[in-house]
């Protein structure tokens, strides 16, 4: 080390930004989850819970009462987690005493993901000489396709927590690749241990929503109400059954609340789709937005009402023809510099 | 502008806004399938369907779907052609006008087709076609260049480079050519449907100023057939 003579105290002062964010080392980690867990046992006395069965959810609820806070942001406010959740995880120091790193991969500064691929192309190798080995013998290779639709790949977020490192959108977009070449050859199975640990499910959107069941009113009629939205408009609609084709808005006639054709066809567009035109009765109430965005709200209500009334598969197609879903779609804001969300002001050279 | 961070594909799909905005963007997550509107696609069996159309239809039980915007319904009476055109003829957003005048158009070919049908003699009524979509249909069709020009520059000179289209620039081409020639080469008087009319029955019968103009277009860029090489696509 040097002895520095001629300096300011700037240059002595410690540079903070430079070691990178804070390391935990191992023993302050475990020491803080065992505080965690007194405190833990501690909370559940001063509750009168029993401390062996004191859930997260109670120590949340624990929390908040014993420390109300006016604060807007959640995330501001007093939090006791486990001290994994609370301290990101991070790598261990990757070099002995003596400086030398302890992976091969260390100086190309993306060991896990180079090593990564290593392993990955390790597979492909294997499987390829299985395959020959196979054809060798001349047995007929293993056909039997992944089901490719009901899983997908690791997102780039998912991948950095597995590898705790930083991955480009390069480098993963060739992971995923090198992935996908693997699954494409035909005796794939043999690895398919591993292909798992890289892919998830996807469950089928279906499922994922509840149909309500019909509700009756007083003269055993059939009816289902559904809400819509679309831009700024709001509506309800509630389709009755054994009806005549009367459809109702805000207590007048179709006829007379959208004089243009492109609203009534939409109004009419999920009966048509299910050939159900003349036999359902329907009352609608909207209030907001335009003429065309009540029109959507109004489509989007009736077809969530139809759902009750229609078969599963029926349901799907609704989806796959897109009558289910609420469409994003705004008015886009007006920047400023600008004149409006897409127009700049008129250039003037001088 | 200010950018909210993206959702996962696992995460609830809301109104999504990318990391970066891009200058074409739109508020659906990438992974919106277009939604499919015609009835027949859905009735199919299982057993007619070819090994792409199942992965396909399993692809799409797992994806989420766009809504369907409101120019597209599933009646008899909407047709994708027909809606393009209604909004390349619109301006200032009136739909309810440019709607309007295309019904009106149709209507006056149905007319003037009748009228040709109950004039003619018995021999020849089966060839005349009286279905006012087929008619524009098959004028549009005829009214599609098969090559382009585009301009481009080398060593200082810009030259007219014969170049293959793709079927969306031809169907553009087509309508932005028939209404700029409604718009312009008409008597003050006369209103765009009657126009409009006119220039369709002329372009079904491969008459007219449009199918004209196509056919000049072709002839420039067999006369530049020199300079096709210039293309690098």
């Amino acid at each position: 080390t040097l002895r520095l003579i001629c300096t300011t105290a700037a240059v002595q002062r410690k540079n903070v930004g430079a070691s990178g964010p804070e390391k935990y080392t191992e023993a302050f980690i475990k020491k803080q989850i065992e505080e965690f867990n007194l405190g833990k046992r501690h909370l559940a006395n001063m509750m009168g819970e029993d401390p062996e069965t004191f859930t997260q959810e109670d120590i949340d609820r624990a929390i908040a009462y014993l420390f109300p806070s006016g604060l807007f942001d959640k995330q501001a406010r007093p939090i006791m987690k486990h001290p994994t959740e609370v301290f990101p995880e991070q790598r261990k120091i990757q070099w002995g005493e003596d400086g030398r790193p302890f992976h091969f991969l260390f100086y190309t500064g993306k060991q896990s993901y180079y090593s990564l691929m290593h392993e990955t192309y390790e597979k492909l190798l294997n499987v390829q000489k299985h395959q020959d080995q196979l054809i060798a013998q001349d047995l007929p290779l293993q056909k039997e396709k992944r089901n490719l639709a009901g899983s997908r790949w690791l997102t780039k977020i998912e991948l950095e927590e597995m590898l705790l490192e930083k991955v480009s959108d390069d480098d993963y977009s060739r992971f995923i690749k090198l992935l996908q070449k693997l699954v494409s050859l035909p005796c794939a199975d043999i690895e398919e241990k591993y292909i798992q640990k890289f892919s998830k499910e996807v469950p089928v959107q279906l499922q994922k929503v509840v149909i309500e069941p019909l509700q009756h009113d007083e003269r055993g009629v059939a009816f289902s109400t559904g809400e819509g939205k679309r831009k700024t408009a709001r509506a309800t609609a509630v389709v009755y059954d054994n009806g005549t084709g009367k459809i109702t808005v805000n207590g007048i006639d179709i006829l007379h609340y959208f004089p243009v054709v492109q609203d009534r066809e939409q109004l009419l567009f999920p009966f048509q789709f299910l050939g159900r035109i003349g036999k359902h009765d329907m009352v609608c109430t909207v209030s907001g937005g335009g003429r065309s965005a009540q029109a959507g709200a109004i489509r989007l209500a009736s077809a969530k009402a139809l759902r009750s009334f229609v078969t599963e598969k029926e349901v799907e197609f609704m989806r796959q023809a897109g009558l289910l879903t609420v469409d994003p779609r705004v008015k886009e804001r007006k920047k400023p510099g600008q004149e409006g969300p897409r127009r700049k002001f008129t250039w003037k050279k001088r | 502008m200010a950018a909210p961070s993206a959702a996962g594909l696992g995460r609830r799909l809301r109104a999504w806004l990318p990391r970066i905005m891009p200058v074409r963007w739109s508020r659906y997550n990438p992974s919106y399938l277009e939604p499919e509107v015609k009835k027949e696609s859905y009735q199919k069996p299982l057993e007619e369907l070819t090994q792409e159309e199942r992965e396909q239809m399993e692809r799409k039980a797992v994806r989420p779907i766009k809504a369907a915007p409101p120019s597209l319904s599933s009646s008899v009476f909407s047709d994708p052609l027909i809606s393009k055109f209604t909004n390349m003829m619109m301006k200032s957003g009136n739909k309810v006008l440019a709607r309007s005048l295309m019904s009106q158009t149709l209507e006056a070919i149905k007319r003037k087709q009748l009228e040709k049908y109950h004039k003619a003699p018995e021999n020849e009524k089966e060839t005349i076609e009286c279905n006012p979509y087929v008619i524009f249909h098959q004028a549009l069709k005829n009214c599609q260049p098969i090559i382009g020009l585009s301009n481009i520059t080398k060593g200082g000179k810009t030259y007219q480079v014969p170049v293959p289209l793709t079927d969306n620039r031809k169907r553009f081409l087509a309508m932005k050519w028939l209404i700029t020639e409604c718009r312009e080469n008409k008597h003050r008087r006369t209103m765009m449907p009657e126009k409009l009319s006119q220039e369709l029955l002329l372009a079904f019968n491969n008459e007219g100023p449009v199918i004209k103009r196509k056919h000049v277009l072709h002839k420039m860029a067999e006369a530049n057939r020199a300079y096709a090489h210039f293309r690098w696509w």
